[in-house]
């Protein structure tokens, strides 16, 4: 028996092991313990489960509407194949302001390092439907044989179309709002007679639905001068230093702006939570479902410690420090957490596939995934301290009442 | 151990006082006790209810403080000890039978005795082995894997008892053994606990007013009042 004894209170200091195989042995058998005491209610175990999970749904679906409205924002920057953008130099978010000279176009030309720079036209137009009415378009023009651009996420017939007077591309999604749209169907937009060409897929933005067209029809459409545009992109040669030639380009370009994609992108981003009701409405929402899981995985926990009380109280008794305590409760804390995350994640992940639409998209990208078990951990942790401070009050000479 | 034992008391008790609370409300359920109990002894303490039993048996057992005086648990001193001390001494001293079994409803028989074995250092292997050779000293080796809910009355005090040997701690305190158990249970349970400890010569301190098991003891020591009364 004395063989297996690693440490007692009477074994003299010299003769006591390291104090970590100890400590060891303490927390394995803390953790069966908590293992057990977290199974063995299992209508407990489950209502503290479901807070975690109703904790993990609401903020990742709150926060996947979220990311979602912001990549809607931020989609057609990422995707116009750029990596520098001159833009009118109030310019805050992707909305047609104040026109760009294209001297601005021409000037990018000249400067070493670019490989291409084309000019892009963006503004708001309203397309006219057959049963009388009219919805809105924001309207794109870019130029061919590129297409810088867009369109991009083609359902249905080729870019090239464009080529051809008076052809547009219209979003998919769209077609039935817009007079059940067909390739070859015959609408006015801005009073002028278009041709719908081909579709594209999912290209809705927090606004009106983009509608693509070839750069000088566009002009056209939107009464622009032959001399202005909305943005010109820019492309930088292989080998060239993006930071270099947009610094070139800033001197170059007086009176507008530089911007590489991800600066337009923050650009755009800070605008939308600074200046819109998005970051106040969505993160209110996620916040409100953390707050509504620590409470009920709070409540859950202290009910448990208060439920078990006596058991705390014997296992006081019986030789158990607090901190062996804490450790039971802040284990149970992450099982909770870990447990609920993965459930809670697995639905998030449905309920994105049930509802995804080209309106709507829970973008949820893998960071959220693997952070959200740790946010949990840490909610569940701080859900446990109301526990953790009654377990610290709780007497061991309770058992003998 | 044995330098634990050396001076032939297990407990020593001298001028103990405890008061509950202060000021008007103040009660004092010690009144100056002196009392012992020799290494390998049967100990019961009894008396009516409120007669300060509970106490003592709490301050033995390290579970509260003394407002004053001495109590020494074989050669140490408990009274003056800190706070954080009170865990590895109850662990390494003693083992506890408490009146409603106390058993963990979420441990199976022997892992509620490894428990303690492991709290005590043992490898969780061992701990196991050594529970079920005390749930076989105790009669039940069969009831090893059930839940205490799964268990009567006297197989729970059973459990409670292999538990309070686990690892034979010196001093075994067992507040109102039987108090649950029908009579025949009660004494059969009592007895039982009465030869473990001679076998393992663990010093046992029982409070008790069940005065069919009194019989049984080594040693009587009625309190009443706060003071003892009678050995």
């Amino acid at each position: 028996m004395t063989n297996t004894l690693l440490h007692t209170e009477t074994q003299a200091a010299g003769d006591r092991p390291s104090r970590s195989p100890v400590r060891f042995l303490r927390m394995r058998t803390m953790t069966r313990v908590a293992m057990r005491m977290i199974f063995h209610d299992r209508l407990k175990f489950a209502g503290t489960l479901f807070g975690v999970i109703f904790a993990v749904v609401l903020t990742n679906q709150q926060l996947g509407v979220f990311l979602g409205l912001l990549s809607k924002n931020t989609m057609f920057i990422d995707n116009a194949g750029a990596e520098l953008w001159i833009v009118p130099a109030s310019t805050k978010t992707l909305q047609a302001g104040k026109p760009l000279p294209m001297s601005a176009l021409y000037t990018a030309r000249t400067i070493p390092g670019v490989a291409w720079a084309e000019p892009l036209l963006f503004g708001g137009a309203t397309i006219s439907l057959p049963a009388g009415g009219s919805e809105p378009l924001t309207l794109i023009g870019t130029t061919a044989a590129h297409w810088r651009g867009g369109p991009w996420n083609v359902v249905a017939g080729t870019v090239d179309a464009l080529r051809t007077p008076e052809t547009m591309f219209f979003e998919d999604s769209e077609r039935d709002k817009l007079g059940g749209l067909n390739i070859g169907s015959v609408r006015e937009v801005n009073g002028h007679r278009t041709i719908a060409a081909g579709f594209t897929w999912g290209l809705l933005p927090f606004g009106p639905s983009y509608a693509f067209t070839e750069y000088d029809n566009a002009r056209v459409l939107m009464g622009t001068p032959s001399d202005e545009t909305s943005f010109v992109l820019i492309g930088v040669a292989p080998g060239a230093n993006v930071d270099s030639v947009e610094q070139a380009l800033a001197a170059s370009i007086h009176g507008n702006q530089v911007l590489s994609t991800s600066e337009f992108r923050s650009l755009v981003l800070n605008y939308l939570l600074t200046q819109t009701g998005i970051g106040t409405t969505t993160g209110s929402s996620t916040i409100m479902g953390l707050l509504i899981g620590l409470i009920i995985v709070s409540l859950s926990m202290f009910s448990g410690v208060v439920d078990n009380i006596r058991e705390f109280g014997t296992l006081k008794a019986i030789g158990c420090r607090n901190r062996d305590l804490a450790f039971v409760l802040l284990l149970q804390a992450t099982v909770y957490a870990m447990i609920g995350s993965v459930i809670g994640l697995r639905l998030v992940s449905l309920m994105s596939d049930a509802i995804r639409s080209p309106k709507l998209a829970l973008v949820l990208p893998w960071q959220v995934f693997a952070a959200t078990p740790f946010a949990m951990a840490f909610l569940c942790g701080v859900a446990s301290l109301l526990a953790l401070k009654r377990i610290r009050k709780v007497e061991p000479g309770m058992v003998f009442r | 151990m044995k330098n634990l034992l050396n001076n032939g008391r297990a407990v020593n008790v001298r001028g103990l006082n405890k008061i509950y609370g202060s000021g008007a409300v103040a009660f004092q359920a010690l009144k100056d006790v002196d009392f012992h109990a020799d290494v390998g002894e049967f100990l019961m303490l009894s008396g009516p209810s409120g007669s300060g039993k509970t106490t003592l048996l709490s301050i033995l057992g390290c579970v509260l403080r003394p407002t004053s005086g001495e109590v020494f648990l074989f050669d140490r001193d408990i009274a003056p000890a800190r706070e954080d001390e009170m865990p590895s001494l109850r662990i390494n001293l003693i083992g506890f039978v408490f009146q409603g079994f106390n058993l963990i409803a979420s441990l199976s028989a022997s892992e509620n005795i490894a428990l303690v074995l492991q709290l005590r250092g043992w490898q969780p292997k061992e701990a196991r082995r050594e529970a079920m050779k005390l749930l076989t000293d105790v009669g039940i080796p069969e009831k090893g894997n059930s839940l205490p809910r799964d268990l009567s009355g006297g197989q729970r005090q059973r459990v409670a008892i292999a538990r309070a040997m686990a690892g034979r701690p010196p001093l075994i305190l067992a507040d109102e053994p039987t108090a649950n158990l029908d009579g025949h249970t009660g004494l059969q349970v009592t007895t039982m606990l009465k030869e473990l400890a001679r076998v393992h010569g663990s010093t046992v301190v029982v409070v008790t007013h069940d005065n069919r098991i009194f019989h049984l003891a080594d040693r009587l020591v009625h309190i009443e009042d706060g003071r003892i009364r009678k050995e």
